[in-house]
C-alpha cells in the first residue's frame, strides 16, 4: 500500500524531463511541420490561452466536475464496500453487478447516460460516478474484511456508537485502502471527464481538446494536455501527500520507549 | 447483580457446557482452570462479545457498565492515552487522574505502540476504570510480564480493588497465586465441554493450606 518507496529521487525529474523537452525542440525543429509544434510554441499558447481566460475557464469547468463526481464516488463507493465486506449477503447480492460494472467500457456508460438522459451537467457526471463506483466498492470491501475483530470487541464492550465506530476504528484501518481508491480514482476520473466533456459538453478541458482537434491545433492540445497535467500534480503534492504522510504518522512511533 | 444462565458454546464441537452461576457486587472471582478450557470464551460471553450466546444468557449485563482489560491493550493504536480515555466518556480531569493512578502520569499524549507492554496494559487498564465499571473483566492481566512488572500491576489492580469496595471483578489466570492476592472466590473451569467444577468462596484455611496444592490435587473423577 506504500506507494511512495519506489519512488527515484528527485534529480533524476530534474534531468530526464528536461532531456525530452530538448529531444522534442530539435524534433520538432528539424520537421518545422504545424504537426509538431516546439515547446516555445506550446508555452506561446498556454501564455495567450491563460491571458484570455478561456485556459482558466475550462481547467475550473473540468476540476469541478472531477471534484463533484469524485467526492460521489468516493462516498457510496465506500458505503457499498464497507458494507459488502461486513455482510456475505450484500456481498452476494452487489458482487455479480460489480463484476458486470467493472468490465463495462466507460465509453458505454457515457453515451447511455447522455442518450437516455440528455446532453446535461448531471448526466456527464453521473456517468463518471457509475464508472468509477466499484473501483472504490472493490478496493474498500478488501480493506472491510481485515478490520480488526479485536478493536471491534473493544468498541463493543465500550459501547462505541455507529458514528464513534466509524471514525475513530474504521476510517484509520480503512485509510491505505481509501488512499489506493483516491489515487487510482483520481487519475481515472480525471480522463473520464475528458471524454465526457468531448462527447457532451461546451466547456471543459475535453470540450478545448475537441475543438483544437477539429482544426489540427496541435500546439492548443499540448498546451491544454501541460496545464492539465500540471493539475493533476498540484493535488497531488499538495493535497495527497500530506494527507497520506499526517495519517500514517501514528505507523512509526519516534522511537519505542521504556 | 448478574446471573449467568449459558447454555453452552460450539465451536464446531462443544466447548463450554451450562454455566450457571451469579455473581454480587464486591464478588472478586478468580476464574482458573487448564489452559485452552474456554475461559476466555466464558468471559466473551459474560460481556456479550459472543452473538451466539443471548442476551437472556446473562441477566442484569443491561444494566452495568462493564470494563473489560483484554490480553493485548486493545487501545486505538492511532489515538493517544488521553484521547482513547475520552473516547469511552472520560473527562480531561479524569483521564489525567486515571493516568496517574496507573503510574503513567505525563503519559497522556503517547501512542498506545510507543508505549512497553507492561505500560500498555496499565493504561488499558485506566481505559476499563474510565467507564467506572461496575463490573471488571481482567484476561489474564498478568501474562507475559516480567516478575516484577507482574509484581507491579498485580499490587496496582489490588489497590484499585480496595478503593472499590462495590466493584465486581473476574479475573482470567493460570496462577492460584494471583488468587490468594485478588480474590475472594474462586472458579475453576474444567472438563468437556467445560463446566465450572467448583465455585467457592475462598476461606482462610484454604489459602493457607495452599491453593495450588489443592487445586493440583482436583481430579475431574472425584467431583
Amino acid at each position: 500500500m506504500r506507494g511512495r518507496a519506489g519512488r527515484p529521487p528527485l534529480w533524476s525529474y530534474w534531468v530526464v524531463l528536461p532531456l525530452f523537452v530538448l529531444l522534442w525542440g530539435s524534433i520538432a525543429w528539424l520537421l518545422q511541420s504545424p504537426l509538431l509544434p516546439t515547446p516555445l510554441n506550446v508555452l506561446d499558447t498556454l501564455v495567450r490561452e491563460s491571458a484570455t481566460g478561456e485556459l482558466w475557464r475550462h481547467l475550473g469547468a473540468t476540476l469541478g466536475r472531477v471534484v463533484v463526481a469524485f467526492t460521489l464516488a468516493m462516498i457510496i463507493g465506500t458505503a457499498i464496500g464497507i458494507v459488502m465486506g461486513r455482510s456475505q449477503t450484500t456481498n452476494a447480492l452487489f458482487d455479480p453487478l460489480l463484476v458486470l460494472l467493472l468490465n463495462l467500457p466507460a465509453l458505454v456508460t457515457i453515451i447511455l447516460m447522455y442518450v437516455w438522459f440528455g446532453l446535461v451537467e448531471v448526466a456527464a457526471v453521473m456517468a463518471v460516478v457509475i464508472n468509477k463506483v466499484p473501483n472504490v466498492a472493490v478496493t474498500v470491501r478488501e480493506g472491510a474484511r481485515s478490520l480488526d475483530y479485536r478493536l471491534e470487541e473493544m468498541a463493543t464492550v465500550y459501547e462505541f456508537t455507529r458514528w464513534q465506530r466509524l471514525r475513530e476504528v474504521w476510517v484509520p484501518q480503512l485509510f491505505p485502502y481509501l488512499m489506493a481508491a483516491t489515487r487510482g480514482g483520481l487519475a481515472l476520473i480525471w480522463k473520464i471527464v475528458l471524454v465526457v466533456e468531448l462527447l457532451g459538453r461546451s466547456s471543459g478541458v475535453g470540450f478545448q481538446l475537441h475543438m483544437a482537434f477539429q482544426v489540427f491545433d496541435v500546439a492548443a492540445i499540448l498546451a491544454y494536455s501541460l496545464a492539465f497535467i500540471a493539475v493533476v500534480q498540484l493535488i497531488e503534492l499538495a493535497i495527497l501527500q500530506p494527507l497520506e504522510r499526517r495519517s500514517s504518522r501514528w505507523r512509526q512511533p519516534e522511537a519505542a520507549h521504556a | 447483580m448478574l446471573e449467568l444462565r449459558i447454555a453452552g458454546r460450539d465451536f464446531g464441537q462443544p466447548v463450554l457446557g451450562e454455566v450457571f452461576a451469579t455473581i454480587a457486587r464486591g464478588d472478586r472471582i478468580c476464574l482458573l482452570g487448564p489452559s485452552g478450557i474456554g475461559k476466555t470464551t466464558l468471559l466473551n460471553a459474560i460481556a456479550g462479545l459472543d452473538k451466539s450466546v443471548p442476551d437472556e444468557a446473562v441477566i442484569g449485563r443491561d444494566k452495568l457498565r462493564v470494563g473489560y482489560l483484554f490480553q493485548e491493550h486493545r487501545l486505538l493504536p492511532w489515538r493517544s492515552l488521553d484521547a482513547n480515555l475520552k473516547l469511552v466518556g472520560a473527562s480531561d480531569q479524569e483521564a489525567k487522574t486515571l493516568l496517574e493512578q496507573v503510574g503513567l502520569s505525563g503519559y497522556g499524549h503517547y501512542l498506545p505502540d510507543q508505549l512497553s507492554l507492561g505500560m500498555a496494559r496499565r493504561a488499558a487498564l485506566a481505559r476499563c476504570l474510565a467507564v467506572k465499571p461496575d463490573l471488571l473483566l481482567l484476561d489474564e492481566p498478568f501474562a507475559s510480564l516480567d516478575p516484577v512488572m507482574a509484581g507491579e500491576l498485580k499490587a496496582l489492580i489490588a489497590g484499585i480493588l480496595d478503593s472499590h469496595p462495590d466493584m465486581a471483578m473476574i479475573c482470567v489466570t493460570h496462577d492460584g497465586g494471583d488468587a490468594e492476592i485478588l480474590a475472594n472466590r474462586l472458579w475453576y473451569l474444567d472438563g468437556k465441554p467445560a463446566r465450572l467444577q467448583w465455585d467457592d468462596l475462598i476461606a482462610e484455611a484454604c489459602l493457607i493450606n495452599g491453593l495450588l496444592d489443592k487445586l493440583r490435587s482436583l481430579e475431574p473423577a472425584r467431583l
